[in-house]
């Protein structure tokens, strides 16, 4: 068994509840939950070099679940771990400023992704040859179209290996033609990475690339294993739900 | 931390040191983060008069109008002003809306960041702190109108104007200050931003903007209790260093006002810190 990168234990987050002014008066008499529990004792421990993939309904809990490990929400209870530098692949473009150019907004969306200065400089060239804008680089983001901006997104921030890589439903973005280049890339990066967690609906490729997959439901894993057995399990509860 | 076999380098996600080290520790964090200060300041400057034309010559027009306007209705109101007046509106408008705004941004950091905070985590002292440098930057250029004034007035160009510049930053602290410690209750609800909004409105009356610090102290007992507002040292302190003289108040107001700003910006730290973790999860 190799080195374990990704220890959670026991982790409980809470979502408070949004109360108008109405409940906050008379909640003070009723007995009412004021928390959504989005995760509950979730135990998942991932190894270096593991291509986890994680399944479930919408709302279920898995985007929350990367935002934990990412340090995002600091779990209500237990504990999460990690080894090595995190990159959250997720909402490509978040934090891009309208009236800068797109070289400038690279800059900037690589600093907010924490790369230090001389990566940024470093890595600038091959960022915007990927992003093939072209001359459009120097032109402010709101002339951009949004497979542009996804498409430079993407380029910022695959530019960089890191150590845990997570990713949410963030395939296949751009243009048929970039779609292909985009999803390609992002394989390359999971195949270079040390370990791997991916969020995703479409069940062919996690089935492709996972090493094991794990179903969550209600913010409780119901089910972790090799791919098959789990979609197939995904696929009964819902059958079951249904009848 | 334990030291168990394989598990021995994994570090606890969100660990973080006690809150009342915050203002300590925020400065290591932000040092560690410069690039991505760097970065986030000139994109607050940048944005600010995008697509105009005038760009940032509107640092320099708008308090300029604003104390054309202040100046007038001066004229209809009391009649025979201090020949400076419009001056001392123009550095009053100036020092306030560098509060102002720097309250303003810091109390929205957080809620107007939601989609940042959502997608990496960093140190999220850096919203507030990043937009209150930015404001100051554009207040400071803002503040070169005082050249022509001075030409025009023959004031005398002198050190005492880095007065200007002082009472500037003085007023961009407390408002970060003061901004921080509700920035994480914003984010629970909303009512505070609206609350604030109308604080900074009201707060420009009750701040020597539209009257000086001497016109107070004319009114006997009404100056005194005037003073305790912290915002009447920083403009005042700008005002006289560009009159070209040092600071003709009592030593104990400023240091007053020094001490509110730094109070209250450790202490906004300290709330920041405490809270901000359980705040965004109302995002």
């Amino acid at each position: 068994m190799s080195e374990i990168v990704i220890s959670i234990q026991d982790v409980d987050l809470n979502f408070p509840k949004r109360r108008g002014l109405k409940d906050l008066i008379f909640g003070i008499f009723k007995e009412n939950k004021v928390y959504h529990q989005a995760l509950k004792g979730i135990n998942l421990s991932i190894s270096r070099g593991e291509i986890v993939g994680i399944i479930g309904t919408n709302g279920c809990g898995k985007s929350t679940l990367l935002r934990v490990i990412s340090g995002i929400y600091p779990p209500d209870s237990g504990t999460c771990k990690v080894q090595g530098n995190i990159s959250l692949l997720a909402g490509l473009g978040t934090g891009f400023s309208a009236h800068q150019t797109g070289r400038e907004n690279a800059i900037l969306y690589g600093s907010i992704l924490g790369y230090s200065e001389q990566k940024m400089i470093d890595k600038l060239p091959e960022i915007i040859d990927f992003s093939e804008l072209g001359q459009f680089i120097d032109e402010p983001i709101r002339t951009y179209s949004a497979g542009m901006k996804a498409r430079l997104g993407l380029a910022v921030a695959s530019a960089i290996q890191p150590d845990l890589l997570l990713i949410d439903e963030v395939l296949g973005v751009g243009d048929p033609s970039f779609r292909k280049k985009s999803t390609d890339r992002i394989m390359e990066m999971v195949r270079q990475a040390g370990t791997v967690v991916i969020v995703s609906h479409s069940f062919g490729m996690l089935s492709e690339v996972c090493d094991r997959l794990v179903l969550i439901e209600n913010g409780e894993i119901l089910v972790e294993g090799n791919p098959e057995d789990v979609i197939n399990v995904y696929y009964q509860n819902k059958k079951s739900k249904k009848e | 931390m334990v030291q168990d076999g394989p598990t021995s380098s994994l570090r606890i996600v969100g660990e973080k040191s006690s809150a009342l080290k915050a203002p300590f520790s925020n400065f290591v964090l932000l040092l560690r983060n410069k690039f991505l200060v760097k970065n986030l300041v000139r994109r607050d400057v940048r944005s600010r008069y995008r697509n105009a034309l005038l760009g940032y010559a509107w640092t320099v027009i708008e308090p300029t109008l604003l104390s054309i306007v202040y100046w007038f209705l001066f004229i209809m109101l009391a009649g025979n002003p201090d020949e400076y007046y419009a001056v001392w509106v123009l550095v009053g408008v100036i020092v306030w809306s560098c509060f102002g705004k720097s309250l303003m941004a810091s109390v929205t950091s957080l809620t107007g960041n939601t989609s940042v905070i959502h997608l990496v985590f960093f140190p999220r002292i850096i919203f507030p702190t990043t937009a209150m440098v930015a404001n100051i930057t554009i207040t400071i250029m803002s503040s070169l109108v005082v050249v022509p004034i001075i030409l025009a007035y023959g004031f005398p160009f002198g050190i005492h104007l880095i007065l200007i510049p002082v009472g500037i930053f003085l007023s961009g602290i407390m408002g970060m200050g003061l901004g921080i410690i509700f920035a994480p209750l914003n984010c629970i609800q909303r009512d505070i931003e609206h609350l604030f909004r109308f604080i900074v409105r009201a707060g420009f009356f009750v701040s020597p903007v539209m009257w000086t610090y001497e016109m107070a102290m004319e009114r006997g007992v009404f100056g005194e209790i005037v003073l305790w507002n912290p915002m009447v040292a920083p403009i005042t302190i700008a005002r006289h260093g560009l009159m070209g003289k040092w600071p003709d108040m009592p030593l104990e107001w400023i240091a007053y006002s020094v001490c509110m700003a730094i109070g209250l910006w450790i202490f906004g730290n300290i709330i920041f810190d405490k809270f901000e973790r359980e705040a965004v999860k109302h995002l």
